[in-house]
């Protein structure tokens, strides 16, 4: 018998990642697959409910009805109602924190580094462009938190201004246009409370509106938000796996969704007075590192502090082998994915957490809830406890660096403006290149990492492969894009494995054939040059050859990244059934019935080729219809 | 004899029986699901579901055999069939933990308990009247009691 | 007149014989002999060598099994010989005729040709419960505090714990170069190892004895090593291995080789005489040896019936809180196969497949559910469809599921 925790863990995608987990003396999410395996059939198919003391009610053959008079389809929608709801709530939370923070920094004369962003706001918005940029950021931050506060009757103005006109106009045809996003979440989770709605198409109409309300504003405006106070992303080749983590540095890992809050902390760790600091404990300075979604915005602007950033170690399910390569001092957390399991990790290796915001407080982490005003003060009581973690636990904590984890040369920094940039400053190139047929189509491969379609990250890749080979260029965002990374498919050699036709365009442009748009926040940014292809040419969103594929979405927010894809009228694949396959109705709408709505449909399949064949041949059939 | 029979193809899973199962046999004096500690090792049940690879469960339950391998492995007469029930019967007391019964058992049913030192095995809920618990708790009447 | 029915041994053979025969015969006469003064079940003797468990708390039989079966046991008598002519066995207290014999006297423990260990009074095997009686009065009487083994295996650990038990030290020498070396690995046995040396043994693994020193009593006082060195010990255990029981059958014209020659229905070259467990040398583990009693047993009531189920190569451990299962031989070489080896804090797998068939099997930690591996290995299933889509170790009885139309299961084909 040796040292490891467990005989079982997951497989990955990522192989030297399996093997260092599979090696590892401490329990990780992992581990604990195998012990979940045998899954409730009631709650994997959604006909499972507790709204009340009757219950729990499940529905049988016997018992077709709960004891309320919910069939399965009643049942199923209110459930998935309440995760989309809660999803939606998570995105909404960030970008009202992002907005609150531009309006702070605008107040204060904050620095402003996304000139450009800040620009293209101000138009879309119709802001006067004469006012000074700290007048512009304020008004653009409250037209923000107005809509964001709205009442539910109210419909929210920027969504005329950002949609997508013939979307706009289907959306307005089916009732769907959201009011105030706060007061949807509200209203959605009052929807699917006991004895409420038992109308499951009103339900799932709902879930449409929260997902436009999550897209446009938690997806799409938070990262252009950010951009104003962090500066636009800019594309690069960027280090990312485990091998970013340097022990000469006192590193902290972060985790979550709302890069705003480490504005003042990123200029601060760069800092003379701060790096003297570090020096005075025996470090050369500090280092964020980077760990789900706020680790991908970090790289994807990594171009503006690369003295405190060296790289993007992995997604939410890597975060377990990041830190126990025990060279990770300190856990800033804000957001999800912050795993509860790190919790007995981070204490016995003696890793300091704090948390920035209660609403992803940790057990055992510090609460230091980010409050603007007060940034700089709790700046410096961080970097302080961090420097006690640091000097306490270098003495007597071993570490299992993973020097040849990942790779040198990941292409990273894609956006809606940075891609069109890089291709000349105009579509014309990629949509001359899906014309001729060089690219076939495109796909989205977005969304988060599970441990269960497969393996860690295991459908995510094998589908972007499958994908790839068939000449399909794939935009990705999200922790699935942490996976593809530290596997390498986002280095330019990567289009080794892409089809001669999509190989030879790669080869050409110096570019990988899977293009990193970043932290799921950027789905929303995928989402834009989706529109802009669509607009130039002069086509609705249905009709491009594009799809869309969550294939391991994890959580609730994933479900409401979703309903915005299925409003906008994409085919969305998903490697399992989001717990609605107790109602056939449900199924039905969702994978029928919508693409007469809106276009969108789902598409479940486990099976990466299956998977990769069903979206080639909607790719195909679009091709079709556009008569390319 | 009474045994309880399987349709695979009802079970969804819900794992009904092994709470039933582990209820009847606690031996902390309680009584009923909800106040059982899901978290003991003691608490654990005789019966186990797998997944069947192709999204459907298989329920594992003893047989109480014919040709029981276990009893005809026990080195301490700890389990026996009884002649008029027809049950394999364990007592715990003459149980000398050899676990020649887990070795013994063609389908990998009984097994050692969390402290090792006895074995888990279905006693078909040591005759109750009311027969066994987990056949009662089964929302989809995947396992029924039939004569055989 | 009611036919006869002998059993010679009150062992697991004997003991499942005789339950069989009462079964199918209810009018015949039972009667079994052995030098038993208890039946017990030899696999739990250590417990009553450490305290655990009085003589008859050894039984693995109501405790009424005699007076409900009506059979009658004349205990504590040596078999002396066989006259296979006039069918009739020589017991110590005399003849007795039958018409129908199972012989069923089990094994003695071998002592090895060491310089006086077979001439001493303080060398003690563990195969009866009179050798652990024997063992139990020497360490009150010695007051013992150190006591030599010869043999790691099953038997030699089973004693071992027993001594531990009531804070007796052993030195166990054992000449492989790993603890019960028939069912472990190194790295299993170093599992064992470890447990055994933090309770106080010590192991000479590798390493025989080579002679011994006696006193004026003809007792051994110390035991010298190959190495050269002296271990000092109150008396000698040998655990080294077990031959049939069948000296008192010379003379009697039984074909023997090893053990009792036997055919598929256990029966002996004599007319209406049966040999069924170890004395067979077919088999040492004691389910085997319930079976060929009942295999016996039917055949001697006309129930013809064949010993097919053979496989003997199976054993399950239990010390120290670690359980162990050995499925075949998990040291062989065999060419060409496919190795797998999963280890963690708490559990050692290790299989051989070759050719997709299941050669061996050890799992040490987690024994539960493990019931279908010998299933697999003595049918020799071929597992190659099923090892591309599952790792080996997350094979279940599950993956060949079936019931028959009573409720049984059985291996899908």
């Amino acid at each position: 018998m040796n040292q490891c925790y467990g005989c079982e863990t997951c497989k990955s995608a990522d192989k030297p990642l399996e093997n260092f987990i599979a090696g590892l003396p401490m329990e990780t999410s992992h581990h604990r697959v195998k012990g979940q395996s045998v899954k409730c059939g009631f709650g994997l198919k959604g006909v499972c409910c507790r709204l009340c003391s009757n219950g729990p009610c499940r529905i049988t053959p016997s018992a077709p009805r709960g004891i309320c008079g919910a069939t399965a389809d009643v049942i199923v929608t209110r459930n998935f109602l309440r995760a989309v709801a809660c999803g939606s709530g998570c995105y909404i939370h960030i970008v009202e924190k992002t907005a609150w923070n531009l309006k702070n920094t605008a107040l204060n004369h904050g620095e402003i580094k996304g000139h450009k962003a800040l620009a293209a706001l101000v138009e879309e918005f119709g802001i006067d462009a004469s006012l000074d940029e700290h007048a512009q950021a304020l008004a653009v931050a409250e037209k923000v938190l107005n809509d964001l506060y709205k009442p539910v009757w109210e419909e929210m103005e920027l969504v005329e201004k950002m949609a997508y006109a013939p979307r706009y106009k289907k959306w307005k045809e089916l009732g769907i246009l959201p009011g105030g996003s706060k007061a949807e979440v509200f209203d959605g989770v009052v929807k699917c409370s006991t004895n409420l709605s038992s109308d499951p198409v009103d339900m799932l109409m709902t879930c449409l509106r929260l997902g436009i309300s999550t897209g446009l504003y938690g997806l799409t405006l938070t990262n252009l938000l950010n951009d104003v106070m962090l500066g636009e992303p800019a594309i690069r080749m960027a280090p990312v796996g485990l091998n970013v983590i340097n022990p000469e540095y006192i590193n902290i890992m972060i985790t979550g969704h709302q890069h705003s809050l480490f504005t003042h902390i990123q200029k601060r760790l760069a800092d003379e007075d701060v790096i003297a600091k570090a020096k005075a404990v025996g470090a050369k300075g500090f280092k964020l590192v980077g760990c789900t979604c706020v680790g991908q915005d970090l790289q994807l602007r990594g171009v503006h502090y690369t003295d405190i950033f060296d790289g993007h170690a992995g997604n939410n399910y890597t975060s377990e082998a990041v830190l126990a390569t025990g060279a990770i001092d300190a856990v800033l957390s804000e957001f999800n994915c912050t795993l509860p399991g790190i919790e007995p990790i981070c204490d016995e290796l003696k890793i300091k957490q704090i948390c920035l915001d209660l609403v992803a407080k940790k057990a055992n982490a510090e609460s230091v809830e980010y409050a603007y005003e007060k940034r700089e003060a709790q700046t410096e009581v961080i970097i302080d406890k961090i420097i006690e973690a640091y000097k306490e636990r270098r003495k007597v904590v071993p570490m299992k660096l993973q020097p040849e984890h990942g790779n040198q040369n990941t292409l990273t920094g894609v956006s809606e403006v940075s891609l069109k940039e890089f291709l000349g400053g105009q579509w014309k190139p990629l949509i001359d290149l899906i014309v001729s047929g060089k690219i076939k189509g495109v796909a989205g491969v977005v969304g988060c990492s599970n441990l269960t379609a497969g393996g860690h990250d295991v459908l995510t890749v094998e589908l972007t492969k499958e994908l790839i080979k068939r000449d399909i260029i794939v935009l990705s965002a999200g922790c699935s894009s942490g996976g593809l990374e530290n596997c390498g498919l986002m280095t330019p050699e990567a289009a080794e494995l892409a089809g001669d036709s999509l190989k030879e365009v790669c080869k050409t442009l110096g570019i990988a054939p899977v293009l990193n748009f970043g932290p799921c926040l950027a789905i929303g940014r995928l989402e834009m040059v989706a529109t802009a292809l669509a607009k130039e040419i002069g086509i609705d969103i249905p009709q491009l050859p594009l799809v869309l594929s969550a294939p391991q979405w994890l959580e609730e927010q994933a479900l409401a990244d979703g309903c915005f894809g299925l409003a906008l009228g994409l085919p969305l694949h998903l490697g399992q059934q989001p717990f609605i396959a107790g109602s056939e109705l449900v199924v039905n709408v969702l994978t029928e019935g919508l693409k007469e709505m809106t276009g969108g449909q789902v598409l479940v399949e486990i099976d990466p080729v299956k998977a990769a064949d069903q979206m080639e041949e909607i790719i195909l059939e679009r091709r079709k219809g556009l008569n390319i | 004899m009474k045994r309880i029979m399987i349709d695979p193809s009802k079970c969804d899973g819900c794992k009904n029986c092994a709470l039933a199962c582990m209820d009847s046999h606690r031996m902390d004096g309680g009584d009923g699901v909800v106040t059982l500690n899901f978290t003991l090792p003691e608490t654990e049940a005789r019966n186990e579901i797998l997944n069947d690879g192709k999204g459907g469960y298989l329920p594992m339950f003893c047989r109480h055999c014919s040709v029981p391998g276990c009893a005809n492995s026990c080195m301490s007469g700890a389990l026996k069939k009884d002649m008029e029930t027809g049950h394999v019967m364990y007592d715990e007391k003459r149980c000398g933990a050899c676990f020649m019964c887990v070795m013994n058992c063609p389908y990998g049913i009984p097994k050692p308990s969390a402290d090792g030192t006895k074995i888990l095995k279905c006693d078909f809920c040591n005759e109750r009247p009311e027969g066994p618990a987990c056949v009662a708790a089964c929302p989809k009447q995947a396992i029924w009691v039939e004569e055989v | 007149m009611a036919e006869i029915y002998v059993i010679v041994g009150t062992g697991a053979a004997g003991m499942a014989a005789a339950e069989r025969i009462r079964l199918y015969k209810k009018d015949a006469t039972v009667i079994m002999m052995s030098i038993d003064e208890h039946s017990h079940s030899r696999c739990m003797l250590h417990k009553f060598l450490g305290g655990e468990r009085t003589e008859e708390e050894l039984s693995f039989v109501e405790p009424d099994f005699f007076e409900k079966n009506e059979i009658h046991w004349g205990k504590a008598q040596k078999a002396l010989g066989l006259d296979i002519q006039n069918k009739r066995i020589q017991m110590e207290n005399g003849y007795q005729p039958y018409d129908k014999l199972l012989i069923a006297t089990g094994s003695v423990f071998g002592i090895p040709p060491i310089n006086h260990f077979r001439t001493a009074s303080n060398v003690y095997g563990f195969r009866d419960l009179s050798d652990a009686q024997k063992i139990d009065a020497a360490v009150k009487a010695k007051n013992a505090k150190h006591v030599f083994i010869v043999g790691s295996g099953l038997v030699g650990l089973d004693v071992a714990t027993g001594l531990m038990e009531r804070g007796v030290k052993v030195t166990i020498a054992e000449m492989a170069p790993r603890v019960m070396p028939l069912q472990t690995d190194d790295i299993a046995a170093k599992a064992y190892q470890e447990r055994f040396e933090a309770h106080g043994a010590r192991f000479l693994l590798g390493i025989g004895a080579s002679d011994s020193i006696i006193n004026d009593q003809n007792e051994i006082t110390a035991v010298v090593l190959s190495t050269g060195e002296t271990v000092a010990c109150d008396f000698v255990i040998c655990a080294a291995g077990v031959r049939p029981n069948i000296a008192w059958l010379e003379g009697s014209g039984l074909e023997t080789e090893r053990g009792i020659k036997v055919d598929g229905h256990m029966r002996t070259s004599a007319p209406d005489v049966y040999a069924a467990g170890d004395v067979t040398a077919l088999a040492g583990v004691w389910p085997n040896a319930m079976d060929m009693g009942r295999v016996a047993a039917s055949n001697m009531c006309g129930v013809d019936t064949e010993y097919t189920d053979r496989y003997c190569m199976k054993n399950t451990s239990n010390f120290f809180g670690l359980q162990m299962l050995t499925i075949g031989d998990i040291n062989a070489q065999v060419e060409g196969a496919d190795i797998y080896v999963k280890e963690s804090r708490n559990c050692y797998k290790k299989a051989i497949v070759k050719d997709g068939v299941l050669k061996s099997v050890l799992i040490q930690g987690d024994i539960s559910h493990t019931g279908h591996w010998q299933y697999l290995i003595k049918n020799e299933i071929n597992l190659s469809e099923i090892l591309k889509r599952k790792e080996i170790f997350d094979i279940t009885y599950g993956d060949f599921f079936e019931t028959d139309d009573i409720g049984e299961y059985q291996y899908k084909n």
